[in-house]
C-alpha cells in the first residue's frame, strides 16, 4: 500500500493505492492521527487506485469521520471500485460516508 | 491448494497472492477470489491477534479446494485459543457515525460473502470451513 497525500483550499486529498489491509492500516492512520493534530478537518479519501479493503481499514476511516466530525469538518469518499463498493455496502457505510464518482465531484461538495 | 502461514499478519498478504494464483488457474470470477481473501483476512487477523496469547511462534494452515467445479471450499486450521467466530454478536448497521462501532464487521463481511460456515474444536484444534457456490458465467 501507498498513502499519498495533498492539501488543497476545501480538503486534505489522501490517496490510497493498492490493498488496505490489517497489516498495514496502523500506518495510515498514524498518518490520519497526525494530520488531525495539525488541524486538519476535512478530508478526501481517493480510492481510484485502491484495489482492496477489509475491516481494519473501515475501522480507520470511521476513527477519521468521528474525529473530524467532532472538530467541525467531514470526511467524503471518491472513486470506490466495485469490489470496495460491496465491502462498504454490506458494512452499511455508504449510508455513513457521502461517496462520490471522482474527486473532483468530491471537492466541488465542501 | 495448501498454504502454511506464521502468526504474522504480514503473511496474509502472501496468502492473498496464493489465492490469486489458485483462482487464476481454476478459473474463479476474480469476485469470488475477493470475497474468499476479504474472508481469510478477517478470520486469520482475529486469530493472530487475539488466538496466541501466549505469543511465541505458530503457525495456521489454509486449505482451498474447488469441488465438481461449483462448490469452493475453505478450510482454516489452527491451534490458538478456542475461539468460534460465529457467536459474535452481528453489528448494528444501521447506525449514524457517532453511533457507529467496528465490533464484529470482520465477520458480519464474512457471513455476508460466504454461502456457508461451519466451526469445530477438533483434536485440539480450532476447524473453520466456509464454502463458496461459484457461478460461471
Amino acid at each position: 500500500m501507498h498513502i499519498k497525500d495533498s492539501k488543497k483550499d476545501q480538503a486534505t486529498i489522501v490517496m490510497i493505492e493498492g490493498r488496505l489491509d490489517s497489516s498495514n492500516s496502523g500506518m495510515l492512520e498514524k498518518k490520519i492521527t497526525a494530520l488531525l493534530e495539525a488541524g486538519e478537518t476535512n478530508f478526501l479519501f481517493d480510492f481510484t487506485a485502491m484495489d482492496y479493503i477489509s475491516s481494519a481499514g473501515l475501522r480507520v476511516l470511521l476513527m477519521a469521520a468521528k474525529k473530524s466530525k467532532a472538530n467541525g469538518g467531514r470526511v467524503v469518499l471518491s472513486a470506490l471500485t466495485e469490489n470496495v463498493k460491496e465491502v462498504f455496502d454490506i458494512a452499511g457505510f455508504s449510508s455513513i460516508f457521502p461517496i462520490f464518482a471522482t474527486p473532483g465531484e468530491a471537492l466541488g461538495s465542501f | 491448494m495448501e498454504f502454511r502461514l506464521k502468526n504474522d499478519l504480514a503473511e496474509i498478504q502472501l496468502l492473498a497472492e496464493a489465492v490469486e494464483v489458485f483462482g487464476e488457474e481454476n478459473g474463479l470470477p476474480p469476485k469470488v477470489v475477493f470475497q474468499v481473501n476479504l474472508a481469510l483476512e478477517e478470520l486469520l487477523t482475529n486469530t493472530i491477534n487475539y488466538g496466541y496469547p501466549q505469543g511465541g511462534e505458530n503457525e495456521l494452515t489454509v486449505k482451498l479446494e474447488l469441488k465438481n467445479g461449483k462448490d469452493l471450499i475453505v478450510e482454516i486450521r489452527d491451534d490458538a485459543f478456542p475461539f468460534n467466530p460465529l457467536e459474535i454478536e452481528p453489528p448494528d448497521t444501521g447506525q449514524d457515525i457517532e453511533a457507529r462501532s467496528i465490533g464484529g464487521l470482520g465477520i458480519h463481511l464474512v457471513r455476508q460473502m460466504m454461502d456457508e460456515i461451519e466451526y469445530c474444536w477438533e483434536n485440539d484444534h480450532n476447524v473453520l470451513v466456509m464454502r463458496k457456490h461459484i457461478k460461471l458465467a
